[in-house]
């Protein structure tokens, strides 16, 4: 049996890992679907659903392979690269590897529940809040995780805590000073050599130039760098897959904040 | 003299990784004893190695100078992949993935609940006897504000009950699926022992002691064929030799309870 990678619109975890598949030139087939309905949760074919069931990420994409649900969008950038023998995605020595995971580990832990939780405020809690009572109890019901649930739950009941809303856009700012900085030596990408972590930084902070401006007002390294990686070609491949113009500002429930704060 | 330094606390959880990896490998290094319960990672000396104060940290010297590593996972990573020895990632890409998968499932998700569980019963009731001007000045001195909320919280006794409980069904699931897990495979993710495997026993070594309800010979009899085959591992005698505290001496308690 094939793989499959089903995914969601060319933003965030989705956007990351069709990239990283359009940069390896496997052929996987890409089956679109609809995560603000709920699809992510009635996929054919998983004989080990863990990595979909419990993932950490939240409504990312899956890649079916043998019947195994594959999620966790840096490590499927990682997986295809390796499978593809290595198409230059992840840096060959060792300690600009660990560099690159460390910098991988910050985005997906502070920036991807940050900028999903701003996003999802942004573009989607309407229409979740607009989901008619029995079919959102439908499409909750399928979901395994209990606390992705009971973020879908949030979204849709506006229980958003301000105080997150504020963290979570301190988070965007860092992120930016971040790349600011790590750009103050004049090199084109966050590594140096195009990488993972350009693939994983820009598919969640694209979308907040919108929605968190003041982050990238005073940080002309950072906007030159993410009109950079928008025009290489596999980001351009992803964006071909969209279904709607504005993929950026497609958005649904991410990773969970760090439960210690 | 060895061109790694690593700086640890006991040979348990995020400390345990790197001195396990190392082991395993073969690489010979300079143990730094680093005490959590004394803050000297927070003191100036530690600081002036990792800024951010947090255990584990590695340095290692060659043609470059020196490289300061931090975050336990991904210097397990850069053990392996810089050094001779054997190999602690499986060849396969799916296996690889999967080994990852488990290492973040562990770093980020039940990983804090076992910790949450662990500084409530055990690091807060200890560090919290001292004067409290002394730790309220330590408590000043962590450089990442989401460690100085955690310490607070240890300290205080400040786990809300909604927060434990939360912690206690996470431990709950996570046993039940690692024991899933470990009747399909021989190991963690793949059938040879990996970085997956040291990472996940640093934080499930004493199960049977401390969660007896959770895992058992009749609960989880894969968890326990697991523990006791990494159990009789060398490296992880030897590692185990290096603690300086009573919980080195869980270690023939535990073998009791498995053999």
């Amino acid at each position: 049996m094939g793989a499959v990678l089903y995914h969601g619109e060319p933003n965030g975890a989705s956007l990351t890992v069709l990239a990283a598949l359009a940069e390896s030139g496997l052929d996987i087939p890409c089956r679109p679907i609809a995560l603000l309905a709920g699809a992510r949760h009635s996929l054919p074919g998983i004989a080990e659903p863990i990595a979909l069931d419990l993932g950490i990420e939240g409504e990312g994409p899956v890649l079916v392979a043998g019947g195994e649900a594959m999620t966790e969008s840096v490590f499927l950038a990682q997986y295809l690269d390796e499978l593809a023998g290595g198409c230059g995605l992840q840096p060959d020595d060792a300690y600009a590897h660990w560099e690159m995971l460390m910098w991988c580990r910050q985005i997906t832990e502070r920036l991807s529940p940050a900028a999903a939780l701003l996003g999802n405020l942004a573009s989607s809690q309407a229409a979740i809040a607009a989901i008619p009572a029995d079919d959102f109890a439908a499409l909750t019901a399928a979901i395994v995780s209990d606390d992705l649930r009971a973020r879908w739950q949030a979204l849709h009941d506006g229980t958003i805590d301000a105080a997150q809303v504020a963290d979570s856009e301190a988070k965007v700012d860092q992120t930016a000073q971040r790349c600011e900085d790590k750009l103050a030596d004049g090199r084109d990408f966050l590594m140096g050599d195009f990488s993972i972590a350009d693939l994983v930084t820009y598919s969640w902070l694209a979308g907040m130039e919108p929605i968190r401006p003041a982050a990238f007002a005073e940080r002309p390294r950072t906007r030159a760098w993410l009109a950079r990686v928008a025009v290489r070609p596999c980001i351009l491949a992803a964006m071909a897959m969209a279904s709607t113009p504005e993929p950026l500002k497609t958005w649904a429930p991410g990773p969970e904040i760090n439960r210690w704060g | 003299m060895t061109d790694v330094t690593l700086y640890h606390w006991e040979p348990n959880a995020n400390s345990g990784k790197p001195m396990l990896a190392l082991m395993e490998k073969g690489v010979p290094f300079a143990s730094h004893y680093i005490d959590m319960l004394q803050f000297d990672q927070h003191k100036p000396e530690y600081l002036a190695i990792n800024p951010q104060g947090t255990i584990p940290a590695m340095t290692h010297r060659g043609a470059w100078g020196s490289r300061v590593l931090t975050e336990s996972t991904a210097i397990m990573e850069y053990v392996n992949a810089a050094f001779a020895g054997p190999d602690l990632m499986p060849a396969d890409a799916q296996d690889r993935w999967r080994v990852r998968w488990w290492m973040k499932f562990m770093d980020q998700w039940l990983g804090p609940s076992f910790s949450m569980i662990g500084w409530s019963v055990f690091v807060g009731p200890r560090v919290r006897e001292r004067d409290p001007e002394e730790l309220a000045a330590a408590i000043e001195r962590i450089p990442l504000p989401e460690r100085r909320r955690a310490w607070k919280k240890a300290i205080n006794g400040d786990f809300s009950a909604e927060e434990m409980a939360e912690s206690r069904r996470r431990v709950a699931l996570g046993v039940a699926k690692l024991e899933e897990e470990l009747g399909k495979r021989d190991y963690v993710g793949s059938d040879a022992y990996s970085l997956a495997d040291i990472n996940i026993f640093n934080s499930t070594y004493s199960l049977p002691l401390s969660q007896p309800d959770l895992a058992s010979k009749d609960k989880t009899p894969n968890i326990m064929r697991w523990l006791k085959r990494v159990y009789e591992r060398e490296a992880v005698r030897k590692t185990w030799a290096m603690g300086k505290t009573d919980m080195a001496a869980r270690y023939s308690l535990v073998m009791e309870g498995i053999i």
